[in-house]
């Protein structure tokens, strides 16, 4: 209705040009990028001498026209100006999309602009750059918190792995500037190899929803985007400088940005982070130090019609773990768990110490895109991977200074991807995939984790997105994906017997060469293929300007990872011995899931509801004690059940004052196997509150105060143990099962933003995190059993823009 | 890596021009490529057996009459297939103890995976990153460490040789603990105590008698 009533406002102007002609044009003016209408665009109506204007939703409409050609010239701030010709033979329909490059400096530089959905219908929470900025020091998984329903699996306080709805690891695929992330992601001591300062937006997807990702995306994906190009000349830069009382740490990190109108572009971004041992509330963390070096360079031509983008990315670092989460056998973890107290505390020192990782990744990638008219957009890519991973561990003479873990994971990745676009009623996006892995782990003096192995994968997929109106947009997508797993491994013959792969797997046995011995080894070579298919389909539903309703089915396969299927070996931080297992199946998640939005200037709501039921479900599970000449292991094996999860996530936004804010953010989430028994690692209830005060007027001045308020899991499965302690005869309970109690921190955060000149302003942020500096312990942080979380922490943050 | 870079740059010549055809090439060559990259990667060679240097699979304590040297009482833990591999150790037990006699034990670790003797590791080269802690059960038994046991450079002896004394006839388990990166150990009490270590071994032989 409202359309119409402009669009006829707006042709008032034209009516006296009434010839012998009554062709009508509809129109509409959209981004180029996403399809988002972009509002008061200039149309220039050559043949006629006339302007109009579009309306609220990027329509116009001219009527009256005569055959022939109509030429029009679309303009709008910060957009490139567009020239184009209709040839008018009928009423006619037309989309004109503008490059709108001024969105692109707001994700910069403006709080609160649009900013850009990946998808249409998933579950999709957008962290823009100023959010980003404040988790600096931190990591990828930390940022990832301030989304409802996000929470994170932790290895001390500097690996931190993100958990989306209860599921991280394998389940989790994570995009750096559209590269699939291969970093030995298996493990849930691996924390993504990202530098949170290389990006400028991160998407967080619900579900499996985006299939153009990937097929597995069992809980969701993460998208990684860098600063988006913009075409004019211009130069420009960033630079954070903070540091940090808890850990004495410091982080810096720096970016320049230049762009020509050509559509030429360089980015240069590094960071350099350090922090020596943390402080809990009563004890220092000794050997919890990081030091972390980062780098990217982008370069290549971003036009409307073509471009190229040649990337580049390294990461390093590394992190010291605990001291105290080292320990001989299931003995020692009982006195750990049982003293409440960490047996190593030292003084203060940057030192890092075995145990620790060492971690390097490099990114390269190639990527060419094309555009043809009245087609769609063609996208070649092509990425290479290096991910070496140290794990350093406390052993006797020469070997304390070898790694124990040595793997180098190499990935090569082909992408082809075209966007048929041509009509914005009806879109289609189809891709094939080809990537080839490789790992290699040398002789390290110790059994190997996860063996040599090649892997293959093929994938093609298509999705598609019909707007049936103005109010409905449904799309959805079907992916099949082809795996190769082809593996060398040594099994100890008296494993492979005792997993009854002699019988069942006798025909992989690699026989040893003409003088070769394998002594009480075997040599066995998997080869496993998977065929999996995966699909979704998702709508959106506009209910009024304000509000509207998601609704999403997925369904996804993933198969078994490294980890998974050989995992044959001591954990030494868990005291546990992992067993994989060579029969497992892929797992299938069928997940549904439904969000209503409201949004208006004061108030935004967004309740997300899903329910994930996982066949197969993969996971460890205790099955006994293994006897040692070091002591008594329990044994964890890896174990499929049919898995349901389902919960809400809640985010409320309120301006219930002049300058104030109060924000909300709340997930419930359960989950239980099939015997109905809850599932292991599964975030509590948790609610986090915060009240802002923003003066805009001062020095955009703004500080608030948070509360965040975890409650205790009482949901969990009891993997205790009693063992007998065999020199006393005494039973004694391993408690590795039950929760730590639910706990209560406040932090404060402030910042204002003083400008140097016109281009350049300073940022100065000051915050406190866990302001009463409480002790607790965090039932999804591993090293939960040896230690009190973070201590009060004051940071300083200096950020200047020129 | 090289050859899909050059690759890459014909890709882009080919598709200047914008045309429909175009695009189906543009997918062939994707292909393509993919072969060159495939048959490019070298195929990994088998790779190395893995030889396990820290395992302890022999663990022998060794008890000698200072009175007969025929008088010997041998504890010897067999875990043939190391701390993680599936087989429990078997321990056997050699003579037994006579009551009121004195006895001089010595500990060997070895490593029969890799024909090794690790017992040099922790006295000759880390004896200052290792301690040895005993307990007993039942047992009616006095233990020393030796006058001629190693001496860790903190004055605290490591346990490797001992002194023990059979008081009466009695029936037990005596366990012998060697812990690794002890942030304190004391030998005030000589059976040992330390804390924040990692036990290399854990054994407990029960069914020790003393006749």
């Amino acid at each position: 209705m409202k359309y119409y009533f402009m669009s006829l406002m707006l042709f008032v102007f034209g009516l006296h040009h009434a010839q012998n002609c009554n062709l009508t044009l509809l129109g509409e003016v959209k981004d180029f990028h996403d399809g988002t209408p972009i509002t008061a665009a200039n149309i220039y109506i050559k043949q006629l001498d006339k302007y109009i204007i579009s309306d609220f939703d990027g329509k116009f409409k001219i009527e009256d026209l005569c055959k022939g050609e109509i030429t029009l010239v679309i303009s709008h701030i910060g957009c490139e100006t567009k020239t184009t010709t209709i040839n008018m033979s009928g009423d006619a329909y037309k989309t004109i999309v503008l490059e709108h490059h001024i969105e692109e400096l707001n994700e910069v530089a403006v709080k609160g602009s649009t900013y850009r959905n990946t998808t249409k219908t998933a579950q999709e929470t957008v962290l823009k750059t100023s959010t980003i900025e404040q988790y600096s020091r931190l990591s990828l998984g930390d940022a990832l918190k301030e989304v409802s329903g996000v929470s994170s699996i932790n290895t001390g306080n500097n690996i931190v792995k993100p958990m989306i709805n209860g599921l991280h690891s394998s389940r989790l695929l994570i995009l750096n500037n559209n590269v699939r992330l291969q970093d030995q992601e298996w493990g849930v001591e691996h924390a993504p190899n990202i530098d949170i300062n290389s990006a400028n937006q991160i998407s967080v997807i619900k579900g499996a929803g985006a299939l153009a990702y990937g097929g597995d995306a069992i809980g969701g994906v993460v998208v990684i985007k860098p600063g988006r190009i913009i075409r004019k000349d211009s130069l420009y830069g960033k630079t954070i400088l903070g540091g940090q009382t808890n850990g004495r740490g410091y982080n810096l990190t720096s970016s320049l940005h230049k762009s020509y109108k050509s559509g030429w572009y360089a980015n240069v971004q590094g960071s350099l982070k350090q922090n020596g041992d943390f402080e809990a509330p009563d004890y220092n963390l000794t050997n919890t130090g990081l030091q972390s070096q980062s780098f990217s360079v982008q370069t290549g031509k971003h036009t409307f019609e073509s471009g190229f983008e040649l990337f580049y990315s390294y990461i390093n670092n590394e992190i010291a773990i605990l001291s105290s989460s080292h320990i001989g056998n299931v003995n020692d973890l009982i006195n750990a768990i049982n003293s409440r107290e960490p047996a190593i505390i030292r003084d203060f020192s940057y030192n890092i110490d075995n145990p620790k990782q060492e971690v390097t990744h490099h990114l390269v990638k190639g990527k060419y895109f094309k555009r043809f008219k009245n087609f769609g957009k063609v996208n070649l890519q092509y990425d290479y991977q290096n991910n070496q991973r140290l794990e350093f561990d406390i052993r006797r003479g020469e070997l304390n200074n070898e790694a124990a873990l040595d793997l180098t994971l190499q990935t090569h990745t082909l992408l082809a991807d075209v966007n048929l676009d041509a009509n914005l009623n009806h879109k289609f996006n189809f891709g094939v995939l080809a990537r080839y892995q490789d790992n290699h782990a040398p002789n390290t003096g110790v059994r190997r984790l996860i063996p040599n192995y090649e892997k293959y994968d093929f994938g093609v997929y298509l999705t598609s997105e019909w707007r049936l109106n103005d109010k409905l947009l449904i799309d959805g997508g079907l992916r099949y994906d082809f795996n190769r797993v082809d593996a060398l491994k040594f099994y100890r013959i008296s494993r492979w017997i005792e997993r009854g792969y002699d019988e069942d797997f006798a025909d992989i046995v690699v026989p040893p060469e003409d003088g070769e011995d394998f002594g009480s080894d075997l040599l066995a070579n998997p080869v496993f293929d998977f065929h999996n298919i995966s699909a979704s389909i998702g709508s959106r539903y506009d209910l009024n300007s304000n509000s509207y309703i998601l609704a999403n089915f997925s369904l996804s396969s993933r198969p078994p990872n490294p980890a998974e299927l050989f995992s044959d070996g001591l954990h030494h931080s868990a005291a546990r011995i992992e067993l994989g297992d060579l029969r497992l199946n892929p797992e299938i998640a069928h997940r549904i899931s439904t969000t209503y939005g409201y949004e208006n200037t004061n108030f935004n709501l967004s309740v997300d509801l899903f329910y994930n039921a996982i066949n197969d479900y993969m996971y460890l599970r205790p099955t006994g004690v293994l006897q040692s000449n070091r002591g008594a292991f329990p044994v964890w094996e890896y174990e499929q059940t049919n898995a349901k999860l389902f919960g809400t996530d809640v985010t409320v936004s309120y301006d219930f004052a002049d300058r104030f804010n109060w924000r909300n953010k709340t997930s419930l989430i359960k989950g239980y196997d099939a015997n109905d028994q809850p599932l292991i690692d599964m975030p509590s209830f948790n609610t986090t509150n915060s009240i802002r005060y923003s003066n805009n007027n001062w020095y955009n001045f703004s500080a608030s105060i948070q509360s965040e308020w975890v409650f205790e899991q009482n949901e969990f499965p009891d993997f205790n143990f009693v063992l007998e302690n065999p020199s006393t005869g005494e039973e004694v309970l391993l408690d590795i099962s039950t929760p730590p109690p639910g706990y209560h921190l406040i932090h404060f955060q402030s910042e204002a933003t003083f400008a140097l000149s016109n281009t350049t302003h300073l940022n100065v942020a000051l915050g406190i995190n866990n302001l009463f500096d409480t002790s607790y312990r965090n039932y999804l942080n591993r090293l939960r059993y040896f230690a009190n979380d973070l201590g009060r922490n004051l940071t300083l943050q200096l950020k200047l823009n020129y | 890596m090289n050859t899909n870079k050059t690759n890459f740059k014909t890709m882009k010549i080919n598709y200047i021009n914008s045309n429909f055809m175009k695009t189906s090439k543009f997918l062939l060559s994707a292909i393509l490529c993919l072969t060159v990259l495939v048959s490019c990667s070298d195929d990994d060679d088998t790779p190395s057996q893995p030889n396990e240097e820290e395992v302890i699979t022999n663990v022998t304590l060794t008890f000698t009459n200072d009175a007969d040297a025929t008088d010997i009482v041998v504890l010897l833990s067999v875990d043939a297939d190391g701390e993680d591999g599936p087989l429990a150790p078997v321990q056997t037990i050699t003579g037994n103890f006579t009551a009121g006699a004195t006895y001089t034990a010595t500990v060997n670790l070895f490593n029969a995976i890799e024909n090794e003797d690790i017992t040099v590791e922790v006295t000759d080269e880390e004896p200052d990153e290792h301690f040895f802690v005993y307990a007993i059960n039942g047992l009616d038994i006095t233990l020393t460490r030796s006058a001629n046991d190693v001496v860790r450079t903190d004055g605290n002896k490591l346990g490797f040789e001992t002194t023990w004394v059979a008081n009466t006839a009695s029936t037990g388990s005596l366990t012998i603990q060697l812990f690794h990166e002890s942030e304190s150990v004391d030998d005030s009490n000589e059976f040992g105590i330390q804390s924040g270590g990692s036990a290399d071994v854990d054994i407990t032989f029960t069914g020790v008698d003393i006749q």
